[in-house]
């Protein structure tokens, strides 16, 4: 499994990274978002901590949206699919490889996010930054998880982006909650630390949640059928 | 002596899509070392045959037992299987392994030389034609040196000299002791290299003779 799993994560970073497929439009909607609301800024205003983690995290969830539609779709071009459901790997190694090729992604779009939302909106790095840090590691993972598989159900709709858009936000409101507040606490000077530790097992339940999910569910909605 | 085993071997099978019954009551057995064509008109559900083969889908009644591991089946439908967006070696090496092959380097450099690809290695299969492209489809077939050919339509936009490829291809398959299954809108061509003619008519399947060179 471990094999075919990591053959297709590089194969989709050898797409998106040295063939450039499909990272340009996730980077701009997520750099747009934030400048777009850095504009409802005066000069030398400052967004509050929350404020701007919820910013970093909403870029990040369209991204995600965007890279998991186009990891799921460039196995569509040539119904590449089928030959995937055909290798002598159990059908999770795809979850697991797009899961892991998307998370990969999602972190380096947020490496140009976070300067971002440095600059346009003002913030500056708290003391307590390893929190935000944790925050995205666990954000990230748990939208790898989910997007992978959400991903994977809306293969072969025609509405695809509205598709995983409609089903996937939803789910993702007890993960964002925690990751911004996670998010927050490394952006401000002085934070209230009490409930750090609940935040951080949310995202972590989350986690678990969509990667049990994942692992069980991948090969009801990722077959040949058309 | 004991019986040969089939290969793949449908016993009883039925596949319906909604209230529209597709075939049913299909039995055949495909052994090691033969060539079975696949004729049919359009829609009498020949690709869903090869799918069912394949296990891309299962069969609303019946059985179809392969004797073959899914890493030595091969199949090459319509579409390519192919990233446009790699070259025609990153593609192959992909497939090789994500499949498990051992020293796919090797064997990539292998197959490409069989379909003679070699000289387009570095180029993106986006590029190539529909015969190019069907050539690097069988490329990727040939990487898990399949017991178990599934062929639909294959020779579609191939020339005369990759028609001729793909028959010694299929042919040298033969003598390796692989099973073919191979769909074909061209029976009098085909059947040169075929033993066994399959129709799908009228939902069922049926055996017919080949026809006389």
């Amino acid at each position: 499994m471990l094999t075919a799993a990591i053959a297709i994560c590089k194969k989709d970073l050898l797409m998106v990274f040295t063939h450039g497929a499909g990272l340009a439009q996730a980077l701009l909607l997520g750099l747009l978002l934030v400048f777009l609301f850095s504009l409802s800024l005066n000069a030398g205003d400052r967004l509050s901590p929350q404020a701007a983690a919820a910013m970093f995290w909403l870029a990040s969830a369209f991204c995600q949206v965007l890279v998991f539609n186009m990891l799921y779709a460039a196995e569509e071009a040539e119904k590449a699919r089928l030959g995937l459901l055909m290798l002598p790997a159990p059908v999770q190694s795809v979850w697991l490889g797009k899961a892991a090729a998307g998370m990969v992604i999602l972190a380096a779009a947020q490496c140009v996010f976070i300067p971002a939302v440095f600059v346009f909106l003002g913030q500056k790095m708290g003391e307590f930054w390893t929190l935000s840090l944790a925050g995205i590691l666990i954000g990230d993972l748990g939208m790898a998880a989910s997007g992978s598989l959400l991903g994977a159900l809306s293969v072969g709709q025609s509405g695809r982006e509205s598709l995983l858009s409609i089903v996937l936000f939803p789910l993702l409101t007890p993960l964002l909650l925690s990751v911004v507040k996670l998010a927050s606490f490394g952006l401000e000077a002085d934070p209230m630390l009490e409930n750090a530790l609940r935040w951080i097992g949310l995202a972590v339940a989350f986690d678990s949640i969509f990667l049990g999910a994942g692992l069980v569910l991948f090969p009801f909605v990722y077959n040949g059928e058309d | 002596m004991a019986a040969q085993q089939p290969l793949l071997e449908f016993q009883d099978v039925a596949k319906t899509y909604g209230q529209r019954i597709i075939f049913r009551h299909v039995n055949a057995a495909l052994f090691s070392g033969s060539i079975t064509l696949l004729a049919g008109d359009n829609g009498s559900g020949k690709s869903t045959l090869m799918r069912l083969a394949a296990g891309l889908t299962s069969p609303d009644m019946g059985r179809v037992s392969r004797r073959v591991p899914l890493a030595r089946t091969g199949y090459m439908a319509h579409a390519t299987f192919l990233y446009p967006g790699l070259e025609a070696r990153e593609n192959l090496l992909f497939w090789a392994k994500a499949s498990g092959i051992a020293e796919p380097a090797k064997k990539v450099t292998e197959v490409l030389e069989i379909t003679g690809l070699s000289r387009s290695a570095f180029e993106k299969a986006g590029v190539f034609s529909r015969g190019m492209a069907q050539r690097l489809n069988l490329a990727r077939l040939l990487l898990s040196d399949p017991l178990l050919i599934l062929l639909d339509e294959p020779a579609t936009g191939l020339d005369v000299s990759s028609r001729t490829m793909l028959e010694e291809v299929v042919c040298s398959a033969r003598k390796r002791g692989a099973a073919v299954l191979w769909i074909s809108h061209n029976i009098k061509e085909d059947s040169r290299h075929a033993d066994r003619l399959l129709v799908l008519n009228s939902h069922t399947l049926g055996e017919e003779e080949l026809p006389s060179c």
